[in-house]
């Protein structure tokens, strides 16, 4: 059964890559047919990390090689891609980086109307990024419910608008016209019409929401409330907004990270990686592997893809940390030495 | 004034600084210094005492002062910002910064930011390389920063204003006036430095090619300070340490694009001393009120901002008894109770008592012996044993051989204590067993002094992230500091000419012991070096300083480096001899226009002037 899972799988990854091969076989640039990571850094600002798909090739530090003399900003949050471009979200720094995503070439930066921005999704030229605003440590009358969506013009640059979220915000995602928004201080899934600039009835799934992703007209969020409470991956059909949830036992508490990739749900909690079928109704406990983290490493970036597994240790913060990247049995592939706080894997492809 | 005190008194302006055993303290009698046991208990180790002589030559931030005279490193935040230090190779909790004998660092973070402190608000800075927790208690582990206020008793009214004017509006305004008789002494001063601080970064453009400069890096830091001295007979007298300072203070932005944020922190300290002279027997007791506080405000243009806020008392009974002529006992009991609330870390309250005794043992003039030994006793952390031990031997007129061994800690803060969320309260101090050997030599003019040391360092508290993403402290690190300080010290006077020359070295190793990686932010080496010159009414200067490069990551990736840099200042000054003096001075700061930062992406400025005037009436 499992082999000939990974038979079938292998060939249609075959025909997949074969296909895409006719259509375009060069390069376009440095940085294609790759993965860049991202390294949140500390206060003195971080990094992107770039590597080959086959891993031959490897660049530690993307940004500073192609864009000398030009700061990226602290705290890297996000990636996110539209046509030639990539915008490189720095939350410290209130500025979006606008670079070629093959060359990595710095054309604009987004420099005005962010507040803490998170993370960015595109839908028809225009950019979507969620702003934590002000926060209720220092705020505490409006801190939580400050938060906005900034509307960005990808012609100009420029934001053109807000979208008032009147709560906290963090992971976005674009599914089917409709923005949905998680953040773990709040227990609703936000939706959003861009359209519109309106605000839709959320879904309550509980607090702690945050990697989530859409298969089947099912948005899969995963929870990872604080305490003594369960994990859980909250379905959400989005048609009618009916809830289901996968509770996780104890021992899975506390987790991380959730993508979907052909047709299994991967998961991690604590250093290991898990995968059920969205179909499951209860949470795989085996892992498939534990990364082998050094003592007081924690996975802070998690991706599924080109039937990889890709794990970032977010490590100590004052050092570079490692990358690490098994096939889908969990074999190991490679660890690649990054940047500080290596946070996420963007696709280049 | 006599012709001998000017003569004196042109000695003192001449000598950047003087050695501990030269003290010029000495010379002037009735002068009632405010921390003994600085000049008691440190035969065996190394002091460097700036007078305020080179306190007015220097920047009127304390970082400034230190950073050209002494070895130790600082990082600085940009111009006027945040400033902390690495004292032979220790973290910047491990350096005590002590006020009139009062331990001040913060009860919230461990440490003191130097460009809070003026310099001229006191009468003497004395920096102690080494361990001092058996008398300074926590943090003295690298070495021990002594802010004196010295009270005279002799007839005198006398007044010093110093006005400074210079480049991005930078503003000083320091006045102190001395009034005192035999019975009463006072001191009251008052010094306000601020600037606008926006400066331009030598070659750095934004994306748009625009010239980049200092945003947001506006300070301002007050201080009012009054100190009373009344002796009641020979054997009695009474002091007063009082002072206030706020410090408003914008922090310069990396990015154009950041939100602007500020941050305002203050203090009051008061400290109420007795000092009972009865031959044999000695008594000083001692109650402080000490309250710090701070204010963060992530947004400037919102009145929205966290806190944290501290009150001790401190109570401190010394008394010292002469067993015999060659020997002296201390014994100290101390009391400190600090009430902590922020909104970071709740509302706590954290009491310490502890005893020590202290042995000074001269068998002759030529060999000096100390011994010390402390322990605390306290419900939040288990006390280590702390001891000091050291001699000192005076070979002939050229050589003094010193030799220190010495345990040392540093307490958990507030803020590792009880910061919600991940405070730990589980933790132990950190502790450092420390070992030294100082050559001195003295050879007419000069004054070579070598110091070899070695500090090995325990449980060392770092805040690591854990799990869920909460970051929390714990006592992971051990760390092995060695390394070499030479300083060097030289006058002369041809005529009328008097030279001057001083220069300092720090060779320094702090290697975490599981990694064998150098702490990052500890420069392996530093230079500093001060040449004078005055003849008549003219006085000039030259000033060096070279800060080797430092690692900003833990694993030594030497392409996350701040590069080595080398500044230099120059100032000359006019004695136009109006009243008691009136110097017109003028300094050109880094002089050779280096680009350069202490920490990565917080360029310093470029060449800069400053105009003073000094005023003694």
């Amino acid at each position: 059964m499992k082999l000939t899972r990974l038979f079938l799988l292998a060939i249609s990854a075959s025909l997949f890559v074969s296909c895409s091969n006719d259509d375009d076989n060069d390069p376009k640039g440095v940085y294609d047919k790759g993965f860049f990571i991202l390294n949140e850094g500390n206060s003195g600002g971080g990094s992107v990390s770039f590597a080959s798909d086959d891993l031959a090739n490897f660049t530690a530090d993307v940004y500073k090689t192609a864009n000398a003399g030009d700061f990226a900003g602290v705290y890297l949050q996000n990636i996110f891609f539209d046509g030639d471009k990539a915008y490189i979200i720095a939350g410290g720094s209130n500025v979006i980086n606008v670079v070629n995503r093959y060359s990595f070439k710095l054309i604009a930066k987004v420099d005005s109307g962010l507040a803490n921005p998170r993370y960015g999704v595109i839908k028809d030229g225009k950019a979507y990024v969620t702003n934590a605003n002000t926060y209720s440590y220092s705020n505490p009358a409006t801190g939580d419910t400050d938060d906005y969506i900034a509307v960005i013009d990808l012609a100009t640059n420029k934001v053109e608008s807000k979208i008032e979220l009147k709560a906290t915000a963090n992971r976005i995602l674009l599914e089917n016209g409709k923005l949905y928004i998680t953040d773990s201080y709040n227990d609703k899934v936000l939706v959003v019409n861009p359209t519109t600039k309106a605000l839709e009835t959320p879904v309550t799934i509980g607090y702690s929401g945050d990697s989530m992703e859409v298969k089947d007209g099912i948005l899969y969020v995963l929870r990872a409330p604080y305490g003594d409470n369960r994990s859980e991956i909250v379905k959400v059909k989005l048609s009618d907004k009916s809830v289901t949830k996968i509770t996780f036992p104890k021992s899975l508490d506390r987790a991380g990270y959730l993508d979907i990739y052909n047709d299994k749900v991967y998961y991690t909690s604590n250093k290991s990686v898990y995968a059920i079928s969205p179909s499951a109704t209860e949470a795989s406990t085996t892992p498939i592997l534990t990364a082998s983290l050094p003592t007081g490493g924690s996975i802070y970036g998690f991706a599924v893809e080109n039937n990889k597994i890709y794990i970032a240790d977010g490590g100590d913060f004052s050092s570079n940390s490692k990358a690490y990247i098994y096939n889908l049995s969990g074999v190991s592939q490679k660890e690649l030495t990054v940047g500080v706080g290596p946070n996420g894997f963007y696709f280049n492809n | 004034m006599t012709l001998k005190k000017y003569f004196a008194f042109s000695l003192l302006l001449l000598c950047q600084f003087i050695w501990a055993q030269k003290d010029s303290i000495t010379s002037l009698k009735e002068v009632l210094v405010s921390d003994s046991n600085l000049k008691k208990y440190s035969a065996s180790q190394s002091v460097l005492k700036l007078n305020d002589s080179v306190i007015n030559k220097n920047e009127a931030l304390l970082t400034d002062l230190l950073n050209f005279n002494s070895t130790i490193y600082f990082k600085e935040y940009g111009r006027g910002m945040l400033s902390t230090v690495a004292f032979r190779g220790t973290t910047s909790s491990q350096t005590a910064v002590i006020w009139n004998g009062i331990n001040i660092n913060s009860q919230m973070n461990g440490s003191t930011d130097f460009n809070t402190i003026s310099g001229s608000d006191y009468n003497s800075i004395s920096v102690k390389a080494g361990g001092g927790s058996v008398i300074y208690g926590s943090g003295a582990v690298g070495g021990t920063v002594h802010l004196n206020n010295d009270l005279a008793f002799y007839n005198r009214f006398e007044n010093n204003l110093k006005l400074d004017y210079g480049s991005f509006n930078t503003i000083g305004i320091n006045y102190k006036t001395n009034i005192s008789n035999e019975k009463w002494s006072a001191q009251i001063g008052f010094s306000k430095n601020s600037s606008t601080n926006d400066y331009k970064y030598l070659n750095r453009y934004t994306w748009k090619g625009e010239q980049r400069w200092n945003q947001n890096g506006q300070y301002d830091v007050i201080t009012l300070s009054a100190n009373l001295g009344y002796k009641f007979d020979a054997k009695n007298s009474l002091k007063l340490y009082t002072q206030t300072s706020n410090t408003d203070r914008n922090t310069s932005l990396i990015t154009e694009t950041e939100t602007p944020s500020k941050y305002i922190n203050g203090f009051n300290r008061n400290l109420l001393e007795y000092d009972g002279d009865f031959g044999k027997f000695k008594a000083n007791f001692k109650t402080a009120y000490i309250f710090e506080n701070y204010q963060y405000y992530p947004d400037n243009s919102l009145n929205q901002y966290t806190y944290g806020k501290t009150e001790s008392l401190i109570t401190k009974a010394d008394v010292g008894y002469t067993i015999f002529k060659s020997t002296q006992v201390n014994g100290i009991l101390d009391y400190n109770r600090t009430k902590g609330y922020g909104s970071g870390f709740g509302d706590n309250t954290r009491e310490i008592s502890s005893a020590a005794l202290l042995v000074k043992q001269d068998f002759s003039k030529d060999w000096k012996n100390e011994f010390g030994i402390r322990k605390e006793f306290t419900d939040n952390y288990k006390s280590p044993v702390l001891f000091n031990l050291g001699s000192s031997y005076q070979f002939g007129k050229l050589y003094n051989l010193k030799l220190n061994l010495s345990r040392n800690f540093r307490i958990p803060t507030f803020n590792d204590l009880y910061w919600e969320e991940g405070g730990n309260p589980d933790l132990k101090p950190e502790s450092s067993y420390q070992a030294e050997i100082g050559n001195v030599f003295t050879f007419k003019n000069i004054s070579l002094t070598q110091t070899l040391y070695y500090i090995k360092i325990t449980d060392l508290l770092r805040w690591v992230p854990g799990s869920g993403g909460i970051w929390r402290p714990e006592n992971t690190d051990k760390v092995n500091s060695y390394g070499a300080e030479t300083l060097l010290s030289w006058k002369k006077q041809y005529g009328k000419n008097y030279f001057g020359a001083n220069a300092t070295y720090a060779y320094t190793v702090s290697e975490n012991t599981e990694t064998d990686k150098q702490l990052f932010f500890v420069p392996f080496n530093k230079v500093t070096t001060a040449v004078s010159y005055s003849r008549n009414r003219i006085s000039a200067y030259y000033q060096f300083l070279y800060n080797g490069f430092v690692y900003t990551q833990a694993d030594n990736d030497p392409n996350e480096i701040v590069d080595a840099y080398t500044v230099s200042n120059i100032g000359i000054d006019y004695d136009f001899k109006f009243l008691s003096s009136f110097k017109l001075g003028f300094q050109v700061l880094n002089l050779w226009n280096e680009n350069y930062e202490s920490l990565e992406n917080r360029p310093m400025p470029g060449r800069n002037f400053n105009l003073y005037i000094n005023l003694k009436f």
